[in-house]
């Protein structure tokens, strides 16, 4: 179980899986490609009707699980296609929340205006750290990013005179766009999971594109890509700005649906939560931190009905999870379907399929 | 010098002392293991609740410090045989393996101790009220700046009079050509790692006597002892008495004139450092 297969891609096996499946979809390419479309598009709209066929509870749960899966695709998006690991992200979550509270909410600051300036906030302050930052690699990226994320929420706890400390800013409430009123619980779910999937959509391609290639060749390994003349710093940087706006579209969202933001959402054990929820997902694969945040935050709710020890339950998956399984849920039905896991499973769906 | 600066100079160099303890067993850790263990915030709190656990129990302040020491210690032991050691090899998972434990640890601190803060008090014997160029101050915080020396002389004599000290520091520029030269690089890790839980056990009642302990000082303290160690350099025993100092005047200088921005400041020399040297202050190239 070496670091490659977190962070880098196993390239061997990575290509190889990638090959393996390429493969069998060659084989029977007419079938299975719409198959994953029918798929897809039956649960986009599952999740469009929503509010016709579920409860309040489900409808603010899917919200959660967009507005968390803005964060976990701006981490898995540094960590498996960049290679950094960066725990700054919940911060960048929190910034644009507390700048659409202090413009937005506070001075009554009119829709696009106060929602732009916190995502050019978002840029400002990831392009200091991101400059110091990046620099460096790996372990200690890891910590300096930590200590970033942590600076800024200290800050947001010790500050009164602007941030109101530990209580932060409240009634952050919605508003209305061109007649739609977003204080409708259904229309802001709609929206929600709108801007969601056009930034699925828009990571897809950043992933696919010359840009998306040229991070990966700098995930695995930097100095090769520097002597073939490509800009290393630069690369990364504009990674880490991009993964920034992600993470800060996802806190306007958190911030308008819970009507208030305060520090506690930047702390530490979230920053640790997320990280663990796209680990668990698979963070080198596309749809793991999707996966991942659906799957935590759907359990967040069970065990938290069934016991107030919700962290040490949690926290005890995350441990199993990286000693037995560090590729993640969508790496352990990889294992299944090649056979290499539970050989009996992949019987059974062979009868099946 | 007027009282009030003499007093903050001399409650950062009582920060600076906690600071070391903390940061000292961290970056040796780090420096040999390349695991950074993020769950030190954890084993400081779970230290200093065992320490208060053991004082209210026995009344004894000393009995809390062994306490801590010996349980944190274990706990370290019995972590990095069973989980550690396991995965070793990747930095990241072993990193990840250490934020999950904080997390459960934290958790379990709450269960059982609850969301009041806690503190011991030090026995009179090594309280004593001293008076230092006309200021009053709590001797405790003398003794403490001991103590951190004591610590420092110790993991000196410790890293450059011994064998696992000529180990350990041979590992840190090396580790594949230490193994191979014979050294049972395994048993070295696990006794740095004891080591350093041990330093963060005592660490723990320290903090807990001298500050309080709550849920939330395991966040603030692992905090703190990064900046430590990213200052001064991973690795670098000279870098966490340098920084240490640097950070404790920082800090008590910051809550005096800006409380509100008191983190912020901990920011500033860390990326200046970062940006110029980004090895720290101390710490070597890799």
């Amino acid at each position: 179980m070496s670091e490659r297969q977190l962070t880098g891609k196993p390239k061997e096996q990575g290509a190889a899986l990638r090959d393996g499946t390429l493969s069998t979809k060659n084989s029977n390419e007419n079938k299975k490609i719409p198959i994953n479309l029918i798929l897809g598009g039956i649960i986009v709209l599952l999740l469009i009707l929503l509010p016709f066929y579920a409860g309040q509870y489900t409808i603010t749960t899917f919200k959660r699980i967009i507005y968390f899966g803005f964060l976990a695709l701006s981490l898995r998006f540094l960590i498996g296609e960049g290679g950094m690991v960066s725990l700054t992200q919940t911060a960048f979550f929190g910034v644009t929340g507390y700048v659409v509270g202090l413009l937005g909410a506070e001075r009554g600051m009119p829709f696009p205006w106060a929602q732009l300036i916190a995502i050019g906030a978002v840029l400002f302050l990831a392009l200091i750290f991101g400059m110091v930052a990046v620099r460096t690699y790996k372990i200690v990226f890891l910590m300096i990013t930590l200590a970033f994320g942590q600076i800024c929420w200290a800050f947001a706890r010790q500050n009164t005179s602007l941030l109101h400390g530990w209580s932060g800013i409240h009634n952050i409430e919605p508003f209305s766009i061109l007649g739609i009123d977003f204080t409708v619980p259904a229309n802001y779910y709609w929206i929600c999971l709108a801007l969601f999937l056009i930034g699925i959509y828009v990571m897809w391609r950043l992933v696919k594109s010359p840009f998306g290639l040229a991070l990966n060749g700098v995930r695995e390994s930097p100095r090769r890509m520097a002597a073939l003349g490509y800009p290393v710093y630069w690369i990364r940087l504009v990674a880490f700005l991009i993964a920034a706006i992600y993470a800060g579209i996802g806190g306007i969202l958190m911030t308008y649906a819970n009507t208030m933001i305060a520090p506690d959402i930047i702390q530490m054990s979230i920053t640790i939560w997320i990280l663990l929820t796209v680990i668990l997902g698979g963070v080198n694969y596309f749809w793991g931190p999707i996966v991942g945040v659906t799957v935590v935050v759907w359990l967040d709710v069970f065990i938290s009905s069934m016991t107030d020890r919700y962290n040490s339950v949690i926290g005890i998956i995350f441990l199993l999870i990286v000693l037995f399984s560090p590729n993640g849920i969508l790496g352990f039905f990889d294992l299944v379907r090649r056979g290499e896991r539970f050989g009996f499973l992949k019987k059974i769906l062979k009868q099946v399929g | 010098m007027d009282v009030k600066t003499i007093t903050f100079i001399l409650n950062g160099v009582t920060q600076a002392a906690l600071l070391f303890v903390l940061g000292s067993g961290l970056t040796l850790a780090f420096g040999l293991m390349r695991v950074i263990n993020l769950s030190h915030g954890a084993f400081y709190l779970l230290g200093g609740y065992i320490g208060y656990a053991v004082w209210t129990a026995s009344g004894n302040w000393y009995f809390a410090v062994i306490a801590a020491a010996l349980s944190i210690g274990i706990f370290g032991l019995i972590f990095e045989r069973f989980m550690l050691s396991r995965v070793r090899g990747g930095d990241l998972p072993e990193t990840l393996l250490t934020v999950a434990l904080s997390m459960i640890i934290a958790d379990v601190c709450l269960s059982i101790w609850g969301g009041h803060s806690k503190s011991l008090t030090a026995p009179p014997e090594i309280n004593p009220s001293v008076s230092i160029f006309g200021v009053t101050y709590g001797g405790f915080r003398i003794i403490l700046m001991g103590v951190a020396v004591l610590i420092a002389v110790a993991l000196w004599l410790i890293l450059y009079k011994t064998k696992l000290g000529s180990a350990v520091r041979a590992g840190v520029d090396d580790r594949e050509t230490v193994s191979a030269l014979g050294v049972n690089i395994d048993i070295t890790y696990m006794l740095v790692f004891v080591l350093s839980a041990v330093l963060v056990g005592i660490a723990g009642v320290l903090g807990g006597t001298y500050l309080q302990l709550s849920p939330g000082s395991d966040t603030t303290i692992l905090t703190y002892s990064l900046v430590v160690i990213i200052l001064g350099g991973m690795g670098s025993l000279k870098g966490a008495v340098v920084s240490s100092l640097l950070l404790g005047q920082l800090l008590s200088f910051g809550s005096a004139y800006a409380s509100q921005y008191l983190m912020f400041l901990l920011f500033i020399p860390m990326a200046i450092i970062l940006a110029i040297r980004p090895q720290g202050l101390f710490g070597r190239e890799s």
